[in-house]
């Protein structure tokens, strides 16, 4: 019963003691999709913009990523505005690397548990938004905006 | 071959017995219980774990998610009457490469005196030591383990476990504590929407026993690997075939095949979009040692952003 107790206490400590959304900025994680290999980033999106690929991606989206990224893409706390030019300017390969690779030290999962054709469909998904307006230009390097 | 081992109606009627046991129905059902009070405030999400039962991947939960879920093992034994070992599990992704998990097991035994009783609670931990993905992943898994000797959970096959061991009777059984250490080196990989995961165990019992090892590897795949434009529930996307093999390899002192069990069992798994998982796996028992035929089944419910959600209650 003490174990039980101990562990219970455990879990909730490190339920209430880790703060996923400390971060609202989005820099790293551009900066880490610039890292992509260069065999990935010449990689096409075998849907890129097929009507039915982009309405599979979007029901993968809301399943896999809305959670941390918003029904709408445009983040929440530290989850990246996916409207914004580091994404959008980034090569579809790019996106397909970042997607398999994750980026777990800053909250960002892999998820290579997801077939690959899936990662694409969210990827021809998400390049659908094309670019917005940053509302807080300060999120995006200047080196990074508009590099390809 | 199944008929002379796996006995349905027996199944039945003691799950129907053990079922109002008070011990039985807080195992099976607290998980709904959570399930339907998280509903309340929560969104649920699809995971991307693999459908092992014993095997683990290098798929982590995903950060701030909670998983609840509710397995249970049918089994037949030599000298003793089968038995159900009903489990809860409760996953949390503390963060992308950490995963926390806590157990709370059961067993109900046919026909025996004092024949349902708690068997323990277990502390888990995996870790991804690598930030990004490669070839082969390697995950770090610890868990701590307070159980009794009546446990048949059988989440992992360890050194010379075998079927004999589980003929003890629970009045007994169920006195003699075990504090047990498991650690496990898990390697995983995928190519091309198959899994491939191989596991080493090392389980050391804190009471001066030699550390005993077992394996187990797993290999799974969705039927269909591209999403569909519409969601859909009866959809070869939301299934995963799949099949584990596990085992022990002795202990310190005699590492070694002989006298260890092994088995293999096919799985299948049923993902819905709402966030139930279903998942069933029957095992075959490789040798004399082995339970001659085990039967898995679990159902499982995630909920995204639980965490943030839990936390947003006390700003």
């Amino acid at each position: 019963m003490r174990s039980l107790l101990i562990a219970a206490l455990l879990a909730f400590a490190s339920l209430a003691g880790l703060d996923h959304d400390r971060d609202p900025d989005s820099r790293g994680v551009f900066q880490v999709i610039a890292k992509a290999p260069a065999k990935w980033r010449v990689l096409k999106n075998p849907y890129d913009s097929s009507p039915d690929a982009i309405a599979a991606g979007e029901k993968l989206f809301r399943q896999h990523c809305a959670e941390c990224h918003g029904d709408d893409a445009l983040g929440r706390g530290r989850a990246a505005n996916l409207h914004l030019a580091g994404v959008q300017n980034a090569t579809s390969g790019e996106l397909a690397w970042f997607l398999r690779s994750g980026n777990l030290a800053h909250g960002m999962p892999s998820w290579a548990g997801i077939p690959a054709q899936r990662r694409w469909q969210i990827i021809a998904y998400i390049k659908s938004f094309g670019v917005k307006p940053d509302p807080s230009a300060s999120n995006v390097p200047a080196s990074l905006n508009g590099r390809h | 071959m199944l008929g002379s081992v796996f006995r349905p109606l027996q199944l039945l009627r003691g799950l129907a017995s053990a079922a109002l046991d008070l011990r039985f129905c807080v195992v099976l059902l607290a998980p709904l219980g959570l399930v339907l009070a998280a509903l309340a405030f929560a969104s649920a999400a699809v995971a991307q774990e693999t459908p092992y039962f014993v095997a683990y991947s290098h798929h982590l939960e995903e950060p701030a998610n909670l998983e609840i879920e509710t397995y249970s093992i049918y089994g037949t034994q030599k000298g003793a009457g089968d038995f159900v070992a009903p489990w809860m599990e409760l996953e949390y992704g503390l963060t992308a490469w950490w995963t926390t998990e806590f157990y709370i097991d059961s067993q109900h035994t046919f026909g025996g005196p004092d024949s349902t009783v708690f068997t323990g609670t277990r502390f888990e931990n995996r870790f991804r030591p690598l930030m990004h993905e490669h070839w082969i992943n390697p995950v770090l898994y610890v868990e701590f383990e307070n159980t009794t000797d009546a446990d048949k959970t059988l989440k992992e096959v360890v050194g010379a476990d075998n079927q004999f061991d589980a003929a003890q009777p629970n009045s007994t059984a169920n006195r003699h504590h075990t504090h047990e250490l498991e650690t496990k080196l898990i390697l995983s990989s995928d190519y091309k929407g198959w899994n491939i995961s191989e596991n080493f165990i090392g389980e050391k019992n804190l009471g001066h026993q030699p550390w005993e090892f077992g394996y187990a590897v797993g290999v799974s795949r969705p039927l269909r690997l591209e999403g569909t434009p519409r969601a859909c529930n009866f959809c070869r996307e939301n299934m995963i075939l799949g099949a584990e093999m596990y085992g022990g390899l002795g202990t310190a002192k005699a590492f070694s095949l002989s006298g260890t069990s092994h088995y293999i069992a096919p799985i299948a798994a049923w993902q819905l979009p709402n966030g139930f998982t279903f998942s069933l796996s029957p095992g075959l028992g490789l040798g004399d040692e082995s339970h001659r035929f085990l039967l898995r089944w679990g159902v499982s419910y995630e909920i995204d952003g639980f965490g943030r959600k839990l936390r947003s209650l006390f700003p």
